[in-house]
């Protein structure tokens, strides 16, 4: 089982087309202008259940890379870049998105699953769960899932250890492409403009949730990929896809929002705050600590051919 | 005569309608019956045994089952009818037979999509409580559970992955011993080789792969509230033959324990029951259940008098007996003068 997954779109999915499926079984997804007014999986509850949902069937489990690296259509002769591009794929990582309207806890009848208060990651109770998997069902993103030897439900479990000791969680530190970073969100009226992940949120807006219009408020946000056309995105991203993609392509002047993107995979400490100066990117603890620093362009340094502290020459150093 | 022939034809059809009136009514009463006895029995009454012919001189009460829909998750149509029901007890053990039709024999839980049969019986701690809605606040009530993955990791061993998937291969586990493809529980011995298996390290009872009983016994106090018991007091057994399913369930009648339901000779209880059927995706809410019954626990019919009182009555027979020879020789003269 996968509590953190990484799909390709278009073709991917695990379990196979998670999303397609419910996207279907929701009906329409409308929008105007920024207001969804198409109905959350919740007000689209069938008779007797809390939420719209399906059970995945064994073998949707049993191929987790399929589609992987496909792109979505045939190359053709006289193709060049283009942005978007003409033929694209892109990556996406999946954890549980610790909701905060879950719907895993809303489906469980026996409330065996709960939200943290002190940092809202959700848990599923392994003492309580009697494997029912109702939370399997109604998951919109099917991260709980059902383990064959225990006969119970698990999910990500946030490293809830390893925050309770001010550090991120072993995905975010083991992403070897630094592209994730774990931070504390508030809504937007008390958001904190020192927070990483409050300001790409809320104020640069880079940021956005997947699928918004299942109706949980989740707290995994992706800055979306540019080189992937605009529909696509905007059908898992929501209508605010294309200002986040403008807030990406100012990037290279937008030397705070830059000093943020540095700071992923700096450290494996939990950034409380950060500030970028004269061309450095800081992180801070709670107690306004430095945790890290971060050059925003890596200095360059020119070795002699020479070394006379080993007496040898430096071949090969491109 | 034409009079006659007349009101005897009104009388005729006055009857026929009282008839199929009673029948209808009749036909309401048997889909819904309110009575259990539990028959006393002088062979032993504990019973593990859903074929054993102490059975077979017990009448059933059917059961009929209707669809949960109380409370989400609903069932919105139920896959079987009816559960039919005996009980037998010794004065010592008091023991179920739950008998339903299921087409297909469910007894794995392994993969994410199956479901496994299971059946239940509902019996509040408090015996003047009628049975049903899983308890209420003050109200506990006892649930035995028996379910069918549960009987088939007693029959043939703990299923693991590698039975759900006879092509599994797994070359490592951290602390694992043995040789792949490994099995639990028997490779995994250690607390360290169990740290990844977390419903089986804390302790939750879905999840221990080494079963003593098929049934599980439970308290409730509502809905979603039900609970597995720390002390575990139900034995049993269920078998599959013929698109039929027979389980029996066997308790001690009385338990030290105050939170649990006791079973009294000559004294009532109250039980309700519930069936899922695994391949109709059924377990926890999703299921079919009957109304309440009051249970009648017959008592042993020879002591159910004081053995003064069987004593003074025989004696008195002796007399009375006595006295009518007597009186019939007294009547009739002596033989010999």
């Amino acid at each position: 089982m996968f509590w953190n997954n990484v799909e390709t779109k278009p073709y991917g999915g695990y379990p196979i087309a998670w999303d397609a499926r419910l996207l279907e079984l929701l009906g329409p997804q409308t929008w105007e202008g920024g207001t969804y007014t198409g109905k959350t999986i919740f007000e689209s509850a069938p008779e007797g259940h809390v939420a719209v949902g399906f059970l995945p069937e064994d073998l949707d489990w049993v191929h987790p890379n399929i589609g992987e690296d496909e792109t979505s259509g045939l190359a053709e002769r006289g193709m060049h870049l283009t942005i978007p591009h003409a033929i694209w794929n892109f990556y996406l990582p999946r954890i549980c998105n610790h909701c905060s309207y879950p719907a895993c806890l809303a489906s469980c009848p026996r409330k065996a699953i709960y939200k943290r208060p002190e940092d809202g990651i959700v848990l599923i109770d392994q003492q309580r769960c009697r494997g029912y998997r109702e939370c399997v069902r109604n998951c919109p993103y099917k991260k709980t899932l059902y383990n064959t030897v225990t006969r119970v439900s698990e999910k990500c479990i946030g490293c809830f250890p390893l925050v309770e000791q001010g550090r991120q969680t072993q995905c975010i530190i083991n992403c070897i492409g630094k592209i994730r970073m774990a931070g504390w969100i508030h809504q937007p009226n008390k958001m904190d403009p020192e927070s990483p992940v409050d300001f790409m949120v809320h104020v640069r807006k880079v940021a956005l949730p997947l699928y918004p219009q299942f109706g949980l408020m989740m707290n995994v946000y992706y800055i979306p990929p540019v080189h992937v056309p605009l529909p696509y995105l905007q059908q898992m991203f929501g209508p605010h896809t294309e200002r986040a993609l403008n807030a990406y392509r100012q990037v290279k002047d937008d030397e705070e929002l830059m000093g943020v993107f540095l700071l992923m995979g700096a450290t494996d400490r939990w950034i409380e705050k950060f500030r970028v100066k004269s061309g450095w990117a800081f992180g801070y603890d709670d107690k306004g600590s430095e945790i890290v620093r971060v050059p925003l362009k890596e200095p360059n340094y020119i070795r002699p051919f020479h070394d006379a502290a080993r007496s040898v020459y430096r071949h090969n150093i491109t | 005569m034409f009079r006659m022939h007349r009101s005897r034809t009104v009388a005729l059809a006055a009857i026929v309608a009282l008839g199929l009136a009673l029948g209808a009514a009749n036909v309401v009463l048997a889909q819904a019956p309110s009575e259990l006895v539990s028959r006393y029995v002088t062979t032993s009454a504990s019973l593990t045994d859903p074929l054993a012919p102490v059975w077979s001189n017990v009448p059933a009460v059917e059961m009929p089952l209707t669809a949960q829909s109380a409370a989400p998750p609903a069932l919105l149509q139920r896959s079987v009818r009816s559960v039919r029901v005996r009980s037998v007890n010794d004065g010592q053990w008091i023991s179920f037979l739950l008998e339903w039709d299921d087409s297909t024999r469910d007894v794995r839980a392994s993969r994410p999509d199956e479901f496994r049969d299971a059946a239940a019986i509902q019996m509040p701690v408090d015996a003047s409580i009628p049975g049903g809605c899983m308890g209420a606040r003050g109200k506990p009530t006892n649930l035995w559970h028996w379910k069918g993955d549960w009987q088939n990791d007693i029959d043939k061993g703990f299923q693991d992955v590698t039975q759900a998937y006879p092509n599994f291969w797994k070359d490592y586990y951290p602390f694992v011993v043995g040789k792949p493809p490994y099995q639990v529980p028997a490779d995994f011995p250690s607390t360290d080789a169990r740290t990844y298996m977390v419903g089986w390290s804390v302790g939750n009872p879905l999840s221990q792969p080494m079963r003593v009983t098929p049934v599980e016994e439970l308290a409730a106090h509502g809905f979603g509230t039900a609970t597995s018991r720390s002390s575990q007091n139900v034995l049993g057994r269920g078998a599959w033959q013929n698109g039929v399913w027979r389980v029996v369930f066997s308790r001690p009648m009385a338990l030290s324990e105050t939170d649990t339901v006791q079973f009294v000779p000559g004294g009532t209880a109250h039980a309700a029951f519930a069936v899922w059927n695994g391949s109709n995706q059924e377990v926890g809410a999703r299921k079919q259940l009957s109304s309440d019954v009051t249970l009648s626990i017959e008592g042993n019919p020879s002591s159910t008098l004081p053995w003064w009182v069987i004593i003074a009555a025989g004696l008195l027979a002796l007399a009375f007996g006595g006295a009518i020879v007597y009186a019939y020789i007294g009547l009739t003269g002596p033989r010999t003068s």
